[in-house]
């Protein structure tokens, strides 16, 4: 199994529907190879991007190029693009292996290579055992597995990942999402990858590009979106931040960048706290003066927070860089 | 739990003298009974008159005799009339097919607002009684033949009414199918994900009409196949339109005959009624079988 690795160009796609634009004028380049996620809140335009690349939809305005060629007015059926969708896009009437044969029937395989090529990406994806079965006595995750098998055995040029994982229950998420990258780490298949869901994001990504009402707000690494984002928007839909106002500044804090210290004195009191694991996530709010009604965030091991139980009065402090700080004074 | 506990603070036999059992319990099977008496009613209604057909068909005098029967082989008009019938039949599901399918799957994927003007224009053939369907048939191929020998609506009446395959009846009996089988196609295009599968498809390489022939149609064999076989019973089952236009199929021939030989005529209609029912319930069951198949 072997994957061409294409480069992708976006070169100044718009698209309005009626009067609402939905892209304004996005350029984004993906290298061959490139695993990029676009992340944002749903009617950003993620959605849209992807379908123009796909052909489902034609752009208002610019050109959409793969491995240098213009395939923006090109049908989606000759682009040799791969695609997983949302969920349910499996043929009911079609076994597992049939479902990965499509593609390979519609090129005119002959019936051994198709065989031969589905059930080696059967193998590839875990379901074997399952080639005879029917979509509908598949679970869900199973049934995307088929999707992603059934989208590669094509030999595609890009790989399209529509919110593949949001119908999925949390374990099978975080399973077939490490198993896309596992595949897609192996066939060297340049992807792009849409979702909502910004943990999925910055777990899978080589760039997250951040899309907000039609716009990328930060193309740039996951950890660099995180640490550093590019624009409050950015701050605020990427992982969980404090919004503080220090030296008439706003500022954005992650919550291992603040710490909470019990204090008698202190303006906040801590509402409540949630255990993930490795970290405590603690919560506090402005209970007197300017702080009132302000959220604190902060995370910290569990023995620090066992010392914060809710109600503790506390103050908070800066351990590390904020995150993001507005140019201009806040109003 | 609670539900099932008798009530303490109504005594069985406060309202009612009945000592042994409570008062509710016989209450609710009178219940139960009550409940099925319309079940019973339908049922009756349904199947005495046609026992009694088939009574009267098979048992003339009290004897088992398959002789009404006979005039399937002797009769040639009767012939006649079934390979007419068959022949428009097998023409109007093939129109019906071929014009309701795809304008259904056009206007799920390509234009949803058109649905319902498409269920409005599938449905009024409901509200217009068939001799009214007649009467305006009639009347336009009486003026198609009035404009004279050799005039191209006169050769087009003709043509519409040739005897061996009435194309009028065709197409009146695809009209007549339309409000049945466009609900049928239409709810179980509903049941498949049409986007999804057909996106899905095409990104995969294939085109329209491949799409629609390789996963569309298969996907919705059950609505189709009811189609079909809703077509086959109201072919055989038209009365009005086909006596108006005065074509000899199978219905019109039994009223014919029913004059002369009665017993044959009932012998006839309850055969042709029971094949009609057999094909119902095949086509019920099937698509029956195509939902489970999907859950």
């Amino acid at each position: 199994m072997t994957a061409k690795s294409n480069s992708v160009v976006y070169d100044g796609v718009s698209k309005a529907f009626g009067t609402h634009t939905v892209l304004d004028n996005l350029s984004l380049e993906l290298a061959p190879g490139e695993l990029i996620t676009v992340l944002g809140p749903s009617g950003c335009g993620k959605t849209t991007a992807l379908r123009i690349l796909a052909g489902f939809e034609r752009p208002t305005a610019g050109r959409v190029l793969i491995a240098g060629r213009d395939v923006t007015n090109l049908a989606p059926n000759k682009r040799g693009i791969g695609m997983v969708f949302q969920a349910y896009s499996l043929f009911p009437n079609l076994t597992v292996i049939d479902n990965v044969e499509y593609g390979l029937r519609i090129r005119r395989l002959t019936r051994t290579e198709r065989r031969r090529r589905a059930g080696e990406l059967l193998e590839m994806c875990g379901l074997a055992a399952f080639a005879d079965r029917f979509p509908h006595q598949l679970s869900g995750g199973q049934q995307q597995r088929v999707a992603l098998a059934r989208a590669l055995a094509v030999e595609p040029s890009v790989l399209l990942l529509d919110e593949p994982l949001s119908a999925l229950d949390a374990t099978v998420r975080t399973q077939i999402r490490d198993e896309i990258q596992r595949l897609q780490q192996e066939l060297g298949i340049t992807t792009m990858f849409v979702t909502h869901d910004q943990a999925e994001a910055l777990a899978i990504a080589d760039r997250v590009a951040v899309l907000n009402t039609g716009v990328i707000e930060q193309l740039d690494a996951p950890e660099v979106v995180y640490q550093r984002p590019a624009s409050e928007f950015v701050a605020r839909f990427v992982g969980s931040v404090t919004e503080l106002t220090i030296d008439g500044k706003r500022t954005f804090i992650r919550p291992e960048d603040l710490t909470l210290e019990p204090d008698e004195a202190g303006e906040y009191t801590v509402t409540g706290q949630s255990y993930t694991g490795e970290r405590t996530i603690i919560r506090a709010t402005g209970t007197s003066g300017a702080a009132d009604g302000t959220e604190l965030i902060s995370s910290a091991f569990l023995s620090q927070a066992q010392a914060l139980p809710p109600g503790t009065r506390v103050s908070w402090q800066l351990t590390g860089t904020p995150a993001f700080v507005t140019e201009t004074a806040a109003a | 739990m609670a539900v099932m506990t008798p009530v303490p603070e109504a005594p069985a036999g406060s309202r009612t003298p009945a000592p042994e059992a409570p008062a509710g319990f016989s209450a609710t099977r009178a219940l139960a009974w009550a409940r099925w008496l319309p079940v019973i009613a339908v049922a009756a209604y349904v199947t005495i008159p046609l026992l009694c057909s088939i009574a009267y068909a098979v048992l003339p005098g009290g004897t088992f005799s398959l002789d009404a029967y006979s005039v399937l082989g002797s009769d040639a008009k009767l012939t006649n009339a079934i390979v007419r019938t068959l022949l428009i039949t097998a023409v109007t599901i093939v129109v019906l097919i071929a014009a309701l399918v795809p304008a259904v799957v056009a206007v799920h994927l390509w234009a949803p607002r058109l649905r319902t003007v498409l269920e409005v224009l599938c449905t009024l053939p409901l509200v217009v009684p068939p001799i009214a369907l007649a009467a305006g048939v009639v009347a336009m191929l009486r003026w198609g033949a009035q404009q004279g020998r050799g005039t191209t609506p006169n050769a087009i009446s003709q043509f519409l009414q040739s005897p061996d395959l009435p194309l009028i009846l065709v197409g009146t009996y695809v009209v007549l199918c339309l409000p049945f089988t466009f609900r049928s196609i239409d709810a179980g295009l509903r049941t498949i994900p049409l986007k999804a599968i057909v996106e899905g498809s095409q990104i995969l390489g294939a085109g329209v009409w491949g799409t629609v022939w390789r996963v569309v149609l298969p996907n919705m064999r059950g609505s189709m196949l009811f189609s079909v076989f809703f077509a086959t019973a109201l072919c055989f089952g038209e009365f009005t339109v086909a006596a108006t236009l005065n074509q000899q199929t199978v219905p019109v021939w039994l009223f014919t005959v029913s004059s002369t030989d009665f017993r044959a005529s009932i012998a006839i209609a309850v055969l042709l009624n029971l094949i009609t029912w057999a094909l119902m319930l095949i086509a019920t069951l099937s698509a029956a079988r195509e939902a489970r198949h999907r859950d």
